[in-house]
């Protein structure tokens, strides 16, 4: 009887999954016909190459792993923040608004940002009946997304175009200890990875066209190809022989020529790169309003008894004075 | 208490003998000048130990220590870092190229300040100002612990200019 209800427990549980995952990959096929994954972008590829974290364990940000160029990130949040309140967390990634990327398709365009903030347990983006006329003006319409089911507090925004968003606002509600048990007081880590431009490797490792291309070998660069949408071919002869052949996608710019003598590592193309990559690790504080009234109290009392002490000692200095000892 | 005829103010009993051959040696001040008890012992102390009381308990509420991650052996952090106090020998380490030298450094730092009073007690002044060579070394040495202590902080190569030049 046991082992009956123990093997149609299991059938059941193995439908369930064989099912979830049927519509799972449906799910993912449909979306990559409705919505190509281009127009995803980063925050996709950091969700889908590391689902569990965006943080590794050493502490930086996965997108650090394909953006690979080292830029500027900023995050400004209050020193401190009372339970169950709208507070603004401003993102900041500057860059030179003048400079131009090379697209996937090798054409030139401008810069996107994108984002992830990782908010401490509890912490979320503010409903939209919390969030003030004035604060929706500055958030400007940027979509924010949860990073994965069990965190909502880890938030990612983005691709979005760099000239109207080089400053995100996010609104950000705090949690309430008093109404959640798993929320405490005290001090927690924000940590932020901000990107601006394209990254230079795809999660599968290949190199997008964002890159500098390099010699594989030593050798005489023996013909170069253009191919009609803009892509090379270059291939370098090696003294011994030995024929190698590097296919340069549309995007860089080329700047060895035939005939040209080139060593291992050697650049073959300019570096289209004008992005990269910030992280920023900060701290908030979520605050107890009556610990802070209690504060007040505490401190009030240690001035009054100064004062006291003081007018005491003034009072001791005029018996002294008079001469009197007792 | 300005006033030198003040009860307040015991002026030095330059008749007591004891007292007389401290002073030739620049000791006993305590002898004479403003009330310690209870004026200052038993109202001004109280005065400074609430004020840090305060301040104290101010901060730890205001801003509060955060609990850390917790501990993995397997994750080496991207940039090691000693605690601070060790950044000026953590440079050390770090630039020479010679481990067995760097090493031999750390051993010469306690060694070297163990020997200080040996050599020192040649010389019979206490004033730092009568010891020009002591005052040199001392300062010298602090410039360079800064320094090096500065420069742990930067990238290997920008370490030793501080990224200054």
């Amino acid at each position: 009887m046991r082992d009956h209800s123990f093997l149609t427990d299991m059938a059941q549980k193995i439908t369930k999954i064989i099912l979830v995952a049927i519509v799972s990959v449906c799910l993912f096929l449909a979306s990559d016909i409705v919505l190509p994954q281009s127009a995803n972008a980063y925050p996709f590829w950091a969700q889908e190459t590391a689902p569990k974290t965006p943080r590794e364990a050493t502490g930086r940000i996965v997108c650090a792993n394909c953006h690979l160029a080292a830029k500027p990130a900023e995050v400004e949040i209050p020193q401190s923040v009372l339970p169950d309140t709208v507070f603004e967390a401003v993102v900041k990634i500057p860059y030179d608004h003048s400079a131009q990327q090379v697209l996937g398709d090798g054409s030139k365009g401008g810069l996107n940002v994108g984002a992830v903030l990782m908010l401490p347990d509890g912490f979320q983006i503010a409903p939209d009946d919390r969030i003030s006329e004035e604060l929706k003006e500055k958030v400007n319409g940027a979509y924010f997304q949860a990073y994965n089911e069990e965190h909502p507090n880890w938030v990612i925004v983005g691709p979005l175009p760099g000239d109207s968003y080089e400053e995100i606002v996010f609104p950000v509600l705090s949690p309430d200890p008093t109404t959640d048990p798993n929320i405490h007081y005290g001090k927690y880590s924000v940590h932020l990875g901000a990107n601006r431009g394209r990254g230079q490797v795809y999660p599968t490792g290949q190199l997008s066209n964002n890159n500098l291309f390099k010699a594989p070998v030593a050798g005489t660069v023996s013909t170069i190809t253009e191919a009609e949408d803009g892509a090379y071919s270059v291939t370098i002869t090696a003294e011994d022989g030995n024929v190698t052949t590097v296919d340069i996608p549309a995007g860089p710019q080329l700047i060895v020529a035939e005939g040209q003598q080139v060593v291992v590592a050697e650049p073959l193309t300019n570096d289209p790169n004008v992005g990269g990559f910030g992280q920023k690790d900060t701290e908030v504080v979520l605050q107890s309003p009556t610990r802070i009234l209690w504060l007040l109290v505490f401190i009030a009392g240690i001035m009054l008894s100064q004062i006291l002490l003081v007018l005491k000692k003034k009072q001791i200095e005029k018996v002294q004075e008079a001469g009197m000892y007792f | 208490m300005s006033n030198p005829n003040s009860q307040l103010i015991k002026k030095p009993d330059l008749d007591d003998p004891k007292l007389r051959a401290k002073l030739a040696q620049n000791m006993g001040h305590h002898y004479y000048g403003e009330i310690a008890w209870p004026n200052d012992i038993l109202y001004m102390f109280p005065v400074c130990i609430l004020g840090t009381l305060g301040l104290i308990v101010g901060l730890s509420i205001l801003d509060p220590a955060m609990i850390g991650e917790p501990a993995d052996p397997f994750a080496t952090p991207l940039e090691i870092l000693p605690e601070w106090y060790l950044y000026p020998v953590f440079q050390i380490l770090r630039v020479l190229p010679n481990k067995l030298l760097g090493i031999a450094c750390q051993a010469a730092i306690p060694l070297g300040l163990m020997l200080i009073p040996f050599i020192e007690s040649v010389n019979k002044f206490q004033n730092p100002f009568r010891r020009p060579i002591a005052m040199t070394v001392f300062l010298f040495g602090t410039a360079v612990t800064l320094w090096l202590g500065a420069g742990s902080i930067f990238p290997i190569d920008k370490s030793l200019t501080l990224g200054l030049f």
